[in-house]
């Protein structure tokens, strides 16, 4: 186990996701209760595609156009370039990266080649920040138990080990994954009066 | 230069960053950060005091973490920072609030180069007792609502002492934002504006405070 992807892993990194829900917020103030259904959907339609164009990125590829383009709302587009710099400002003082706005798996693929982490570790961090900034979130949005949120991961440490390893040897053609539920509820979140997280 | 403002909730903050703004807009190019918990009250009230072109003021959200937004991950504040340089040109002096929280909650020198602890009178004289990094340590410390206190039954003149006591040669200022504005620590915000200029930083009195500095020792 590399003590780096530890490091990248670990939610005191200040790389700044403390303060985003990635749609949680919105979600729950839209009804939905169960959280680890919309981090396995987040999951499906969101994380696996972005730990892929973080393991083009750590390979060199930076595919920021791409990435937009399976990117349509620009209040998303802000909020991971946010989280990119913010990942890329706290990196700048430990390896040699840009301090540049970019998308946060992109940003995320620079960093990790950077410090030397694998593809494989590459994806499963991506994967897993996904995941574990809506399960933190979430004891903040519902009265839960943050051994409970913990479990949630755990149960998903399977599939995350599995997807990691499979997005690390893909060489086919980028995935066009669709959230669309959370594009549009996005720019809705933004314009609640009362909200405690970014994104 | 970044001042930092931190202290519980409802201590003054805004008021006296309304204040130092109203006092200090003629000599120096102005900006506030304010850290919110969970609306952006803090900038709308700062905006709606007219005090600074609405453009200086910006808001950065804290996913109820206002601590940790000052202190243990400030990229978005930094951030923040950047984005309002960017916007209005050169600041001379930007005002980063903190979300009221506990008394723990201080900033990391690495986002403000000098910070002031905004108590009140109404939070309960003994609070200078309970100490915490921010009034044992901060470059300044503010009693505010000293008005208040034949009200709430608090000894803002033993406040000040004990206060005094435990920081030792670090200033004290005892206000009254509602009643008599905020003069006297405009005056000191000018000083460390000029020591800043003169030598392009200053020595905080926070530096080297460790994180979680629980400070638990009483004065009998
Ligand atoms: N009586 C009295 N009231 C004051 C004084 N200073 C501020 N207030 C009032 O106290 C309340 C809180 O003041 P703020 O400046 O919003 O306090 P804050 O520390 O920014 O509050 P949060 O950002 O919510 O933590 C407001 O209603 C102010 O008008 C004072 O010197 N005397
Ligand atoms: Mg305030």
């Amino acid at each position: 186990m590399d003590p780096l992807t530890l490091l990248l892993a670990d939610s005191r990194f200040p790389s700044g996701s403390y303060a985003h829900s990635l749609g949680l917020e919105q979600a729950v103030n839209d009804g939905l209760r169960d959280v680890p259904a919309f981090i396995r959907a987040r999951q499906r339609h969101v994380a696996s595609a972005d730990a892929r164009f973080a393991v083009e990125a750590r390979r060199g590829n930076v595919l920021e156009d791409e990435w937009y383009a399976r990117t349509p709302s620009p209040v998303l587009r802000e909020s991971a370039q946010r989280l990119g710099s913010q990942l890329l400002r706290s990196a700048a003082k430990i390896w040699d990266v840009p301090v540049a706005r970019m998308p946060r798996p992109l940003a995320l693929g620079v960093v990790a080649a950077a410090a030397g982490v694998s593809d494989e570790d590459t994806a499963l961090l991506a994967l897993y920040d996904d995941a574990a900034t809506v399960a933190s979130a979430a004891l903040k949005l519902l009265p839960l138990d943050p051994a409970v949120t913990a479990r949630w991961l755990a149960d998903l440490a399977p599939d995350l080990a599995r997807v990691a390893q499979a997005i690390a040897h893909d060489d086919g053609p980028l995935p066009s994954p669709a959230a669309v539920a959370i594009e549009l509820s996005a720019p809705i979140h933004l314009e609640q009066r009362e909200r405690l997280f970014a994104s | 230069m970044r001042i930092g403002v931190g202290g519980p909730v409802g201590s003054g903050k805004s008021s006296l960053i309304a204040a130092l703004c109203g006092a200090l807009a003629g000599e120096a190019r102005l900006g506030v950060v304010t850290n919110d918990i969970y609306t952006t009250e803090d900038a709308e009230f700062l905006r709606s005091t007219g005090v600074l072109p609405e453009e200086r003021i910006t808001a950065v959200q804290t996913g109820g973490c206002p601590h940790t937004a000052i202190r243990d991950d400030i990229s978005a504040n930094l951030e923040a920072v950047e984005e309002l340089e960017a916007a209005t040109g050169p600041l001379d002096l930007v005002f980063v609030e903190s979300g009221g929280d506990n008394l723990t909650a201080i900033f990391s020198p690495a986002l403000a180069d000098v910070q002031i602890f905004v108590i009140d009178v109404a939070g309960g004289d003994d609070i200078p007792r309970k100490g915490g990094p921010g009034i044992a340590r901060a470059d300044l410390l503010v009693i505010n609502k000293t008005d208040l206190a034949p009200y709430v039954g608090a000894d803002d003149a033993k406040m000040v002492r004990e206060a005094s006591e435990r920081r030792g040669s670090l200033p004290v200022a005892p206000t009254s934002l509602r009643t008599e504005g905020a003069d006297q620590v405009a005056g000191w915000v000018r000083a460390q504006l000029a020591a800043f200029r003169a030598h392009g930083h200053l020595h905080s009195s926070m530096e080297g405070v460790p994180d979680h500095h629980h400070d638990h020792d009483h004065v009998h």
